[in-house]
């Protein structure tokens, strides 16, 4: 009978070992799909027990003074942190918010909580380190704290601007030499502490209310909507027109026809209010200053549609995988082989559409002569004992024009702001401040026939002489972009730049 | 055997005049095992505690010592009436025994007196103290069987008796009305719940029916392992002899229809079909158990509802359908475990009273949330040695009806730890029987220290030394009478 116990023993033993494998492959292999299951009532109550690191906007720059906290994480009785958003609504499209559903819904966080989620958690593969010497010191775990490129001042007057203005509109500022993200403000927005509450039933009541509110309060306008760019892509039209040489500089002069009939069509295209433009060959930047359509409607005829089309993918557009880090809509300029709609393209109507951001990117890209800086929002990344994890490198994302063409671009902008017709002059020229700012504006029609009140597109950059930030504002239904989205733009200049 | 004499065989030959040293019984061995088991209880015990509320438990005194006495009383119990048994096997079953209180106290602890979690509905808060009280049951009647059963063969005198007593307690949930014999939440049929206390007859039965089979198949293995046709390489056993395994399939299939739980029928017949193979060494009765038991539980997960949808639950438990039903338990232990990783989140960090009766069925699942991984393959291993360290007894002794009944006992272990812990880890369809040592419950703890009683006595007379011959005959004197 032993020769069968010792077989029994070894079915004995390879049940045990089955149950190991399986153990294995249950606490080793499975766990992250288990821990991605929706009702996953330990992951869920376990966030809570997270003590998330910070988000801090950048410092004051003439000071070098400790960065403001927009989010922190309070500890409540019982151990449990509760997210907290001391300044709300202003940096809501920046921050987003944390939810109690963080764990179990796509919707659950948004924003820099969501994308730096790694590292405000502890959990980031860089942190390891870190927190393994937090597990012999027996020091309670906290995530990293995320530094922002936002400067408070600029990000204030922003979201202020925009406030008080009272339509949907976003605005957003770049450092043109490095990309760095200065303001990115979103109206209307919504309060993220609202939101961070841990009692389900006020979530849900807060966010049946915000969903269903037909402002969209939760839309990011700054990076995740998309607008007609009207007149102001006539920068874009200008660029490949000095790129493809078709015009040699600011001064050469364009054709202007007081009617311009669209190539193949027999409807035609007029100036605002059927103006004409200057003597009908005015000079490239006499018909930027006053924004004249028939003239760069026929310059987009006359470069064509796929060097359009490069230019504009080149500043940016088309580019649907851009974070800052986080995800920002693509800026869409459709390929076109129609003369007529290339012509409407070039300035900025048909289907062209844009962020503020790209707006905003544009401008930084004359400014910084001719270079695209990728734009980012966090700066620095800092373990909880002030080592640093992670610091931005500034990189380009190309170049679309040269330095010298990217000059004469900045004439023709500053010609806007400062040449008393042009058409940002009485609200960003000399007659509003003293800053030199270097602009264009735009005023898009949209809905069909033009039914809605057009969209105030504004986009410029200061000082023209050394540009310290590129800003773009869009407003929708804001009419003349010179009267809604300039004064916007100035605001936050005039914050950045410490003048009145 | 090989023709060249093996020398170190027979050391006693080679010096006629020494002494004999006699084989060691290792208790002192044991002692400090035994030591070493309750020591990691009360730093677990400990552990538990601090992790829950940051201090070190009040009762720990009272059940560390409380516990250290019990098994200071086996310990002595064995070091005089089974001295030469094996020193591992109770070391092993104090440690598991252990652990389960300290698992239970934790449960017991969650959500009371601040700590954090949920108090869990199903468990009182003096669990853990009631589990000690069955541990001192569980230890004397470890004592009894010891002090009672002398030589293994006692038993085969009651062969029938026990055998009937163990169908008789099988039988009797099943006959009994579902208010005394169903397990509330479970829809098995299963105990005996009177002013409440609750008693599962089928632990018992284990130990009456591993008697009885060791018994008869003692007498009857002859006729039994007699080949019949040849088929397919194997041989058959001749039709006539096939009676007793179907009268025990049809008696476990009854047992899984009438009391809904397959964890009991599936034990039941392997212990049958395992001794079966042991008695007569045919592989062809393996087969035919092993096949008889699959197709009737397909047969009836065909017919029988709650048979069907254990099948439904095992291979899809996250379908929406069952997730907030039928399968929550299993999938709030599968969560629980994948909770603890590797490592675990020690013990009272976890969650584990979000599982629903983990206390019983889903014990491991809890120690496997706060211990990881690290701490289930140590468990398994220890319950691994027990199984081999019966199974080692059984070889070694000589009596074949000893032999027969600790190999059926101590496969039972293994087999037993197979189907709940396979169950809770979604390896095999989930059906509840207790996690022995581990499961809250005295029925199981009492039944398994009475099995590690009888696998003990089993190691003993195997390992005990042959009486010594009278060595000198010189003294013997004829004594002529006038």
């Amino acid at each position: 009978m032993n020769r069968a116990i010792r077989r029994l023993s070894v079915v004995g033993l390879a049940m045990i070992l089955l149950l190991m494998i399986n153990i294995n492959y249950l606490q080793v292999f499975r766990v992250n799909t288990l821990a991605a299951e929706p009702f996953n009532a330990r992951i869920y109550s376990e966030q809570f027990k997270i003590w998330r690191g910070e988000i801090v906007a950048a410092g004051d720059e003439s000071n070098g003074g400790p960065g403001m906290v927009i989010a922190r994480s309070k500890q409540l009785k019982g151990g449990i942190f509760k997210r907290v958003y001391p300044a709300g609504r202003v940096y809501a499209p920046v921050t987003g918010y944390d939810s109690i559903y963080a764990t179990t819904s796509p919707y659950g966080i948004t924003g820099i909580e969501k994308s730096e989620n790694k590292f405000l958690t502890g959990t980031a593969p860089s942190l390891a380190v870190y927190n393994l010497k937090g597990l012999f010191t027996g020091k309670p775990k906290q995530g990293a704290s995320i530094y922002l490129t936002i400067s408070p001042k600029a990000q204030a007057a922003a979201y202020q601007a925009l406030a008080t203005m009272g339509k949907p509109a976003g605005a957003v500022a770049i450092n043109p030499r490095t990309g760095a993200i200065l303001a990115l403000a979103s109206y209307p927005t919504f309060d993220p502490n609202a939101l961070a509450t841990q009692n389900g039933t006020k979530f849900n009541k807060v966010d049946k209310r915000i969903v269903s509110d037909p402002a969209q309060p939760l839309l990011n306008r700054a990076i995740n909507v998309t607008f007609p760019p009207g007149s102001s892509f006539k920068l874009i039209t200008s660029s490949t027109a000095f790129a493809t040489g078709k015009v040699a500089n600011q001064n050469s002069t364009i054709p202007a026809p007081r009617a311009y009939l669209l190539p193949g069509s027999h409807s035609y295209l007029y100036n605002d209010a059927g103006a004409p433009c200057g003597n009908g060959h005015p000079t490239i930047l006499y018909a930027l200053t006053v924004s004249c359509n028939t003239a760069f409607a026929k310059l987009g005829d006359t470069v064509g549609g796929s060097a359009l089309y490069r230019m504009a993918r080149a500043f940016g557009f088309n580019n649907s995988r851009l974070t800052i880090p986080l995800p920002v809509t693509a800026s869409a300029y459709p390929k076109l082989t129609d003369p007529a709609q290339i012509a409407q393209s070039a300035i900025g109507q048909f289907n062209d559409t844009e962020t503020p951001l790209q707006e905003a990117m544009v401008a930084a890209t004359i400014a910084n002569g001719g270079v695209t800086m990728r734009p980012y929002l966090v700066q620095q990344i800092k373990a909880p004992d002030q080592s640093t994890v992670q610091t931005a490198q500034p990189t380009a994302l190309g170049t679309p024009i040269s330095s010298s063409q990217a000059s004469y671009l900045t004439a023709m902008m500053l010609s806007v702001t400062h040449n008393s017709g042009g058409t940002a002059y009485l609200t960003a020229g000399p007659p509003a401040t003293s800053i030199a700012i270097a602009g264009k504006t735009g005023t898009a029609q949209n809905g069909v026939n033009n039914s809605h009140l057009d969209d105030a597109v504004f986009t410029c950059f200061a000082p023209a002489g050394n540009p310290k930030i590129a800003v773009g504002v869009i407003v929708k239904g804001g009419g003349f972009g010179a009267d809604a989205a300039a004064p916007i733009a100035l605001k936050i200049i005039q914050a950045y730049l410490g003048q009145q | 055997m090989t023709a060249v004499p093996n020398m170190e065989a027979f050391p006693r030959r080679a010096a006629p005049h020494r002494a004999v040293p006699l084989p060691r019984g290792r208790r002192r061995t044991e002692l400090a095992m035994l030591c070493f088991a309750v020591a990691i209880m009360a730093f677990a015990y400990a552990a538990a505690g601090l992790g829950m509320s940051g201090h070190i438990p009040s009762g720990l005194v009272v059940y560390v010592f409380g516990f250290a006495v019990l098994m200071a009383g086996a310990h002595l119990t064995v070091r005089r009436f089974a001295p030469w048994a094996d020193p591992l096997m109770l070391p092993l079953a104090a440690l598991l025994n252990g652990l389960g209180i300290v698992m239970i106290y934790r449960l017991q602890e969650a959500g009371r007196g601040g700590n954090p979690g949920v108090v869990i509905s199903t468990l009182t808060s003096h669990a853990a103290l009631y589990q000690l009280m069955w541990t001192a049951l569980g230890t004397i009647a470890f004592v009894a069987v010891l002090v009672v059963i002398r030589e293994p063969r006692i038993l085969q005198r009651y062969t029938y008796t026990l055998g009937t007593i163990g169908l008789i307690l099988l039988a009797m949930p099943a006959l009994l009305p579902s208010s005394i014999s169903a397990v509330p939440g479970t829809g098995a049929k299963i105990q005996i719940a009177l002013g409440g206390f609750s008693f599962q007859p089928e632990e018992f039965a284990k130990l009456g029916l591993a008697v009885f089979f060791a018994g008869y198949l003692v007498a009857k293995r002859d006729v039994l392992s007699l080949a019949g046709r040849r088929f397919l390489g194997i041989d058959l056993p001749r039709a006539r002899d096939l009676g007793p395994i179907l009268v025990l399939w049809v008696i476990s299939m009854l047992v899984l229809i009438f009391e809904s739980d397959i964890g009991t029928s599936a034990l039941f017949f392997g212990l049958f079909v395992a001794m079966l193979y042991i008695a007569t060494q045919r592989k062809s009765w393996l087969l035919i158990g092993v096949s008889l038991f699959v197709s009737g539980s397909l047969l009836l997960g065909a017919v029988v509802p709650h048979v069907h949808e254990r099948f439904a639950i095992w291979l899809h438990p996250f379908a929406p359908s069952f997730i907030q039903g039928s399968s929550y338990q299993l999938v709030q232990g599968l969560e629980g475990m994948a909770f603890g990783g590797v490592l675990g989140t020690g013990l009272g960090l976890g969650q584990p009273y979000r599982t629903p009766l983990v206390q019983s069925d889903f014990i491991f699942t809890g120690f496997g949330e706060e211990l990881g991984l690290t701490g289930l393959m140590a468990l398994l291993l220890i319950f691994g040695l027990l199984v081999q360290r019966g199974l080692r007894a059984a070889v070694a002794v000589r009596d074949p009806f000893a032999k027969l009944l600790a190999a059926g006992l101590a496969f039972v272990i293994a087999l037993q730890l197979f189907i709940i812990v396979g169950g809770v880890t979604q390896l095999i369809p989930l059906t509840g029987i207790t996690t022995p040592f581990l499961s809250q419950g005295g029925s199981s703890l009492v039944a398994t220290w009475m099995v590690i009683a009888l696998l003990m006595r089993v190691s003993d007379t195997a390992r005990r030394p042959a009486p010594q011959p009278i060595q000198d005959e010189g003294l013997t004197q004829v004594v002529r009478a006038g």
